[in-house]
């Protein structure tokens, strides 16, 4: 009788096997990668409202984060400053910029500015500030050179393994808590110098479930 | 005579059957045009299947809540099928590989639709797990899968070891079924007229040529995989036990359910196994293969299995009463005499009392009796299930909680709805693929015995003593 | 404060409402990664409606929300963004006020405390006091006044008023509910001087004018009767439920009682309470003795007491006569003996309802034992009105029926609902020209006003008072009024002087009045305290007339019908607060109905089961409701409690025929003749009405998860409540494990271990000391944003509530049962069964030893609920939250009364009890900020349970410090685990139950113990 299948078809089952084991690894590496938080979350920079830039304030001018996000030592939230702070100087210097015009406006009318937030934890992840700066987490530990950015971008994935990878070696990146805020901290020594410091300030960063979620 | 006497046993295949008219039975109830019949049929299963697609979508849309589930019941009608489903797919792989092992030449007859059985069941079971959860979008957190979160799943709870029992079970058996298969496709491919056919049980026949190379390795295979289905046989319902076994639910906690849910799963296979092969042979006229005697050898294994169950549940009484724990005392008690005690004694009656009247020959050879108590059997274990999860939940430590368990609307659909999913699946076999193993079945034809054959008689001619002609009578 | 909240609140929330995406974004239902999404309904979600904080203006990138943050304008310079700020304030309920503390995020009242520096709070609340927190955020709450219906505003009311009562001679029906606010009273004076024809009337269905009657008739003048139960060995209550939330002082009372109940040794001793009631109440099963009488034998009962004590103690001569069925009642004689015998050192108190003549007995009583002084004393309340108001009522109703009044001002009370039906107010109503009411909702009397204004809250508008004792405080706004509404200070003074005025200066003048020198920091004092000590009530110096005697006996000799405020929604007034109509009546466990309470034995002999529809009749009138059987229920005898059957008040309160919740109005059978009790008729009918019921199953079966003792087999055998006592052998795997000389019973599971610098909490629950209130299950409820689940769904059985208070009846079920109570939260087992069989790792161990549940990783197999023994995991089966949250047209109101501090539940999802877990990460985190030490000291970490419970009958803490009460309280031989043989190693233990009967009636209630 005829044959239906032609001899080639005799290495089909080889090929698609071959075909399927490599495609599988492709889109498993490929979600891997594409769909991290590494990927989708960092360099988020949205347009804010009014064009502040860190750079020119914090490298140029030298400011220190505490004196907008006062309560970052006190509360869970560092608090994005009011209206107010800007006018302490604004009211002074710049007071007829454009860039400028709603802040003016919130200072007259009350109303408030409208930022839009870059780094963003899901709403069952508790964070505080407080418990982080007082013992030696530097602002840059997660929100990058903030004083190189003329527009603030999401700088670290901020995903679970990322918050894991401190609470579980915290002596890799802390530092004592008056540089807390200091911008390209560096030591040679930092395995060292963190391990002292985790002894002194006697750390133990929560990694059971409910340090974080509740 | 001689006390060495052989007796031979009666022949398995009745009717003057050679390997030709084996093939052609088998094979025409695959290339024949499809008649009426099968289409109404279809009809219905699908019916069903849309009424558990509409339950589960609902399901998924409203959640759990839909169904009758509260505090202290976690687990009802879901669970319970799902045990249910899993048990029933119990028989086939039995038949096929355990019975292979041993050399039980009969199971050629139904070993092939067996299995077909076991792997459309396991798939109903399968559902179950999947859908019964709170969130079936975040389901693929309990494979261990490498993550941002750095979160496994834990390997301490038995619901973990549910999931890959029952998948290893399901691709083993799923194989073992295939690779049986492949010479009667490539018989299929041959027999085929039209291209369609040939193409398809050509691609899946995986270029059968019958050459005594391809024998052995298939016989090898074959071989193998028997091995490797006979332990999951027993470890898959094990594991499905300890879902419960390892809990702290006075009726859960307990150390016998392993090998009481395998005898209780075989059970409930086998009973399957006949209500479809009774219908079957009878819709396709397979009298001659699925003999009378194939019905009281499985007759004869529901009895001991029923009996061993009976047997557990006169022990999970006695154990309770023997632990001296007021908490495992009470609830056999409850069960008993309780809220649920309707559903106790009927599955006494189906599981424990029915299967009994088998000692008799006369009922174990009737063919409807058989059907009957098949369908019995199959009620009375999962009230079996039923009482099980739901009674223990419902009546455990502390007596404020206790609360009676009733089931909507929702919970009875979607039970009835997999129905759908199996018989749409089985009707698609029985109409695609040969229903019973032609290569192994032909084995076993007196032809396939190069000796002590008599081409006159067309029988099995021993050496020394004459044999009796065994009566062919037709059903 | 209230001025800084004021822009910033509104402001964001008005931006919610227009934000079309943020209405989308909370009410998607089914989304792809939903947890996330719908979490955010949650914490954030409520950030978001608040000043400082974040406003959500929808979806940007495919999974990422664009989030605004809108930061003050002005900054308030006591705001910090994320630290919670704690102020005084005080509730009125029922003339009088409790002292409070409310917890505040970002200018939004999110929870109530009660105030350590209050007596009648010492810290601690009552159900009422917790739920006032969402009456305040209630969406149904009366938006705006109403006239004839209409829309309209506060403003036009001010013009309306200053041209209507420009008219001094118009005569105006003043009534008012009762109100201790010097303020207020000042305003009623010059109301009162104001216009001549107008009178004043203060009516509450429920009042104390019986007692002050009483007082009246025994020492005349009208008093208040003020126990103080420390220094009472022996406590009397003929039926007087002091301990429930429905009296007015019940948070002190019980502060007291248990306080004489606290046992640490054998050698502390124990107060003794004797209850003499119809029903079985809280106080009842509390009590040591208890005795079932009719309600209506009351009166008697306390004659014939008195009878039997004026052959014991001089001054009753005007008993000695006495000679009634009790006279001779082996009860009564032991119960005399026993007071005679404590003279002093003893109080007899009777139920606010009953006869102003019975009243007056007790108080002879009282007077006669010497207790005036040491535990009763007899308080000048400034603002009584010098008349008898239930009748002075009843003279006002038929004045206008007469046509003798032009206008009737309604004063926060509810008439049409709540006035005894035979008065037939609402008809007489219609005989005024303007009824002008002010109240929280648009209740049943508005509809019939010309003028409805609704009525502040009282966490955002001031106000001040007196407490039940006398302790003047200032009630001090949280917020902005949400509402076009008016404080009952700012109505009245709108109705007299024709404006609104404000509220914050009229309280600061009469405060003004008090001081002559120093008054600023005086004021800042009280708001700071919440109380102001410098002076309270004056107790009377009082003389026994000598024209008293028995009261006259009213017994019912057929079925007697007794009237009661209800245990949840009390005379109805909180009819809309789905959390006490959730919340389980404390005796039967019923939720979202009320029902007819009968003994078995009356139950049996009228053919009627739980569930079945009875008729009530009394005189004509009769009602349809389910009847319920009560097991220690006096027979013959049926208790009924108002406040149900609503129409049109609100979407929890209303009647609601899908669900059939929301029970029967039962005021239409009070008359102003049978206030409390009536003989009535009762028949079967055929018809049966769905009661949901949080617990189906009333005996222990034998079991031991409740233990108790006598205080004299305690001193015998202190260990009885240990294991090995109550079961005659160890503790299974005990011996093992002291051969591998471990503490406690050898396990399979690798045992968790803790590292050392961290607290290992731990909780005790004082048995003897709870008496099942039910607090504790709201003020969690409140803490931990608990979804109310409606009748259907608790009728399944998935009641939400993270700790349960479980009532068993122990003893002979048909007769006089004893009925114990027993608080079940999450046990946090160290060697967790739910842990062992979570598939996905979703509840597991903390390093602080706690069992803990991760939201966002359970996928909800059920599993942990089933495998746990104490059956305290609750499950989402639908989406609760939603249907609660975000209904209505703002449902950002409701949200508000969310914490923020604790993530919102999607549907799917397992939850239980955290042990508050957000508090106790606020304080360890705070004291390592501040100290630098892991541990919180002892104390600084209360449960929300813990906190409320006026019986301090929770106790949690640090174990790991052996100096904390809790460790202490878990040495005592009293304590014990709940299945300890199963060994799960519970966190959360129990310390056994003593009472302390009189040995001479010691077979009438029952003893033994529950095993």
């Amino acid at each position: 009788m005829a044959q239906i299948f032609p001899k080639w078809t005799n290495q089909v089952p080889r090929k698609i096997l071959i075909g399927l084991i490599v495609t599988a690894n492709v889109v498993i590496l490929g979600i891997w990668y594409f769909f991290s938080p590494k990927y989708t979350d960092v360099g988020y920079a949205p347009i804010q409202p009014v064009p502040y830039s860190h750079k020119l304030h914090v490298d140029k001018l030298g400011l220190d984060c505490q004196y907008c996000h006062t309560s970052v030592f006190d509360s869970k939230q560092a608090n994005v400053p009011a209206t107010q702070t800007c006018m302490n100087c604004h009211g002074q210097i710049k007071t007829d910029s454009e860039k400028l015009a709603p802040i003016r406006e919130s200072w007259e009318t009350g109303k408030a500015v409208e930022w839009v937030r870059v780094n963003n934890l899901a709403d069952y992840a508790y964070f505080n500030h407080a418990a982080h700066v007082n013992v030696g987490v530097g602002c840059e530990s997660c929100h990058g050179r903030i004083d190189k950015m003329e527009v603030v971008y999401q700088a670290e994935p901020l995903s679970m393994g990322w918050c894991l990878d401190c609470h579980r070696a915290p002596e890799k990146f802390l530092r004592p808590v008056e540089e807390v805020t200091t911008m390209g901290y560096k030591v040679d020594d930092q395995m060292l110098i963190g391990s002292e410091l985790v002894k002194k300030n006697n750390v133990s960063p929560p990694q059971y479930c409910q340090g974080c979620h509740y | 005579m001689s006390k060495y006497e052989y007796i031979p046993e009666p022949a398995l295949v009745k009717g003057n059957h050679d390997f030709a008219s084996i093939t052609k039975l088998v094979t025409d109830v695959n290339l024949r045009p499809t008649p009426k019949l099968w289409y109404l049929y279809m009809l219905i299963a699908n019916a069903l299947l849309g009424v558990f697609l509409v339950a589960v979508g609902y399901l998924i849309w409203e959640g759990t809540g839909i169904w009758g589930l509260m505090n202290p019941v976690g687990w009802g009608w879901a669970i319970i099928n799902f045990v249910w489903w899993v048990g029933i797919g119990h028989a086939g792989t039995l038949i096929s590989a355990i019975l292979f092992l041993f050399r039980q030449d009969w199971r050629t007859a139904i070993n092939r639709f067996a299995e077909a059985m076991t792997i459309f069941a396991v798939i109903c079971a399968l559902m179950f797990p999947g859908i019964h959860v709170g969130r079936i979008w975040v389901i693929y957190w309990v494979f261990p899968i490498p993550n941002q979160m750095y979160m496994w799943p834990n390997f301490n709870s038995p619901l973990l070891w549910d999931v890959f029992a029952v998948s290893t079970y399901f691709t083993v058996s799923l194989l073992f079924w295939y690779v049986g298969l492949v010479p009667d496709l490539a018989t299929l491919r041959d027999k085929a007229t039209d291209k369609i056919r040939k193409f398809a049980y050509g691609i899946f026949s995986l270029g059968w040529t019958g050459s005594n190379r391809h024998w052995w390795n298939y016989e090898k295979a074959y071989m193998i995989l028997a091995g490797l289905a006979t332990p999951l046989v027993l470890s898959v319902h094990t594991i499905v036990s300890f879902d419960f076994a390892v809990s702290m639910i006075p009726g859960w906690h307990t150390t016998i359910f392993p090998p009481y849910f395998v005898a209780g799963a075989v059970f409930s296979g086998f009973a399957m196994v006949l209500t479809l092969m009774l219908i079957t042979r009878k819709v396709y006229g397979m009298e001659e293969i699925m003999t009378n005697d194939h019905m009281e050898k499985m007759n004869i294994i529901i009895l001991v299995t029923g009996s061993m169950v009976g047997f557990a549940y006169m022990m999970e009484f006695f154990i309770a009463w023997y632990s001296g724990v007021e908490y495992e005392k009470a609830i056999f008690l409850l069960r008993a005499t309780g809220p649920y005690a309707w559903a106790y004694w009927i599955m006494m009656l189906c599981n424990v009392i029915s299967p009994q009247v088998f000692w008799s020959k006369k009922l174990r050879t009737s063919v409807g009796f058989t059907f009957f108590i098949s369908i019995v059997v199959n009620i009375g274990m999962w009230f079996e299930r039923f009482v099980i999860t739901v009674t223990s939940l419902a009546n455990d430590y502390l007596p404020s909680s206790w609360d009676y368990f009733s089931p909507t609307i929702w919970d009875v659909l979607t039970y009835v709805g997999t129905f759908g999913i199996f018989f749409t699946l089985f009707l698609a076999f029985l109409r695609f693929l040969p229903m019973i193993a032609i290569a192994e079945i032909k084995a076993v034809l007196p032809q396939a015995d190069p000796h002590n054959y008599d081409e006159v008689t067309k029988e099995y001619v021993p050496p020394v003593v004459e044999v009796p002609k065994p009566k062919t009578e037709r059903v | 404060m209230s001025e800084v909240t004021q822009n910033t609140y509104w402001k964001s929330l008005n931006e919610l409402a227009q934000n079309q995406e943020y209405k989308n974004f909370v009410e998607r239902e089914f989304p792809e990664n939903a947890t996330e999404l719908n979490d955010g309904v949650s914490r954030r979600g409520f950030l978001r409606v608040m000043g400082a904080s974040i406003a959500l203006a929808g979806f940007a990138a495919c999974r990422r929300p664009v989030q605004k943050i809108l930061p003050y304008s002005h900054q308030p310079e006591d705001i910090v963004p994320g630290i919670p700020l704690f102020y005084a304030s005080a509730m009125p309920f029922q003339g009088s006020l409790t002292g409070l503390v409310i917890e505040n995020h970002e200018g939004r009242p999110t929870k109530v405390e009660g105030n350590d520096l209050h007596p009648a709070s010492h810290g601690n609340t009552n159900a009422y006091h917790q739920a006032s927190m969402l009456e305040m955020y209630d969406p149904d709450r009366s938006r705006r006044p109403s006239r004839n219906g209409a829309k309209s505003s506060t403003a036009d009311f001010a013009t309306f008023a200053s041209e209507y009562f420009a008219d001094t001679n118009k005569r105006i029906a003043f009534i008012s509910e009762a109100n201790s606010s010097p303020t207020y009273n000042a305003l009623k004076n010059s109301a009162l001087s104001k216009f001549g024809n107008a009178s004043w009337v203060t009516f509450e269905p429920f009042g104390e004018d019986n007692i002050i009657e009483g007082n009246r008739i025994a020492f005349g003048s009208r008093l208040r009767t003020h126990y103080n139960y420390t220094n009472a060995d022996v406590v009397v209550s003929l039926d007087d439920d002091f301990l429930a939330a429905t009296h007015p002082n019940n948070v002190e009372y019980a502060k007291q009682v248990t306080g004489r109940r606290k046992v640490t040794s054998t050698s502390d001793n124990m107060s003794r309470i004797y209850s003499v009631e119809n029903g079985f109440t809280l106080t009842g099963s509390f009590a040591d003795n208890r005795l079932r009488i009719k309600a209506s034998e009351i009166g008697s009962f306390a004659n014939a007491l008195a009878g039997a004590l004026s052959s014991r103690i001089n001054g009753l001569n005007a008993f000695s006569s006495v000679n009634n069925s009790f006279s001779n009642n082996e009860f009564l004689t032991a119960l005399a003996d026993d007071l005679a015998s404590n003279a002093g050192r003893t109080a007899v108190s009777i139920g606010l309802d009953h006869s102003a003549e019975a009243h007056a007995v007790v108080a002879a009583i009282n007077y006669a034992l010497g207790n005036t002084g040491s535990t009763v004393s007899y308080l000048e309340v400034p603002h009584f009105d010098n008349q008898n108001n239930m009748e002075a009522f009843a003279d006002v109703v038929s004045g206008m029926k007469a046509g003798n009044f032009d206008a009737v001002v309604l004063i926060g009370t509810n008439p049409v609902f709540t006035a005894p039906a035979n008065l037939d107010f609402s008809g007489a109503l219609a005989n005024v020209e303007e009824v002008i009411q002010l109240s929280s909702y648009s209740d049943e009397t508005s509809k019939k006003a010309s003028w409805h204004v609704g009525r502040s809250h009282y966490l955002e508008s001031w106000g001040d008072g007196f407490s039940y004792g006398g302790a003047r405080s200032v009630i001090q706004p949280q917020i902005q009024p949400l509402h076009d509404s008016l404080s009952e200070i700012e109505f009245l003074s709108t109705i007299i002087n024709g404006a609104k005025g404000s509220g914050y200066e009229l309280v600061q003048n009469t405060f003004n009045g008090y001081y002559r020198t120093g008054f600023n920091n005086k004021w800042k004092d009280i708001l700071h305290d919440g109380i102001d000590i410098t002076d309270g009530f004056n107790a009377a110096r009082v003389r026994l007339s000598n024209s008293i005697a028995p009261a006259s006996e009213s017994a019912v000799s057929g079925i007697e019908v007794v009237i009661r405020p209800d245990a949840s929604i009390y005379d109805g007034r909180f009819a809309n607060l789905g959390w006490l109509q959730e919340l389980p009546d404390p005796m039967t466990k019923i939720t979202w109905d009320n029902v007819a309470l009968m003994s078995p034995n009356t139950a049996e002999q009228l053919g009627v089961k739980n569930e079945d529809v009875v008729s009530v009749t009394i005189n004509g009138t009769s009602i349809e409701i389910a009847a319920w059987i009560q097991p220690g229920h006096v027979d013959n005898s049926i208790s009924l409690t108002v406040g149900y059957g609503r129409e049109g008040i609100g979407r929890v309160a209303d009647y609601d025929n899908e669900q059939k919740a929301g029970g029967i109005n039962v005021y239409p059978l009070r008359s102003t003749s049978g206030m409390l009790f009536n003989s009535g008729t009762i028949s079967a009918s055929n018809s049966t009405y769905a009661i949901a019921c949080v617990q189906d199953h009333h005996s222990l079966e034998g079991r031991d998860m409740y233990r108790q003792a006598s205080l004299s087999k305690y001193r015998e055998t202190p260990d009885f409540a240990s294991f090995a006592y109550v079961h005659k052998y160890e503790v299974p795997g005990m011996k093992e494990a002291e051969e591998m000389d471990e503490d406690a019973p050898i396990s399979l599971f690798d045992e968790q271990t803790y590292p050392a610098d961290e607290p290992q909490w731990g909780m005790a629950i004082d048995l003897n000391s709870c008496f099942g209130c039910g607090v504790c299950v709201i003020a969690c409820q409140s803490e931990n944003n608990i979804p109310v689940i409606g009748k259907t769904e608790v009728n399944r059985g998935r009641e939400m509530h993270w700790i349960r208070n479980d009532r068993y009846y122990v003893g002979d079920d048909t007769g006089s049962p004893q009925a114990v109570h027993q608080p079940v939260p999450c046990m946090h087992c160290e060697l967790a069964p739910c842990e062992q069989v979570c598939p996905v790792a979703a509840t597991t161990h903390s390093d602080d030893g706690m069992n803990q549940m991760t939201y966002n990783r359970c996928i909800g197999t059920r599993y942990c609920a089933n495998n746990c023994p104490f059956k305290v995991r609750r499950f989402n089966f639908f989406n609760y939250p939603k249907e609660y949250l975000t209904t209505g047209e703002d449902p950002d109101i409701i949200q508000m009364a969310m914490n923020p501090e604790v993530t919102v539940r999607f549907r799917g999802v397992m939850e239980k009890c955290t042990y508050c877990v957000q508090r106790v990460n606020r304080a360890k985190i705070n004291t390592k900020i501040e100290t630098g030490s892991p541990k919180p000291a002892d104390g600084t970490v209360k449960t929300a349970c813990q906190q409320a419970c006026p019986a301090d009958a929770i106790y949690f803490g640090d174990l790991t410090d052996n100096n904390s009460v809790v460790s202490q309280m878990k040495h005592n031989e009293r304590n014990y685990l709940m299945l300890e043989e199963l060994n799960v190693r519970p966190r959360t233990s129990y310390m056994a139950k003593l009472s302390n009967p009189n040995p001479v009636l010691v077979k009438e209630t029952n003893q033994e113990p529950a095993h």
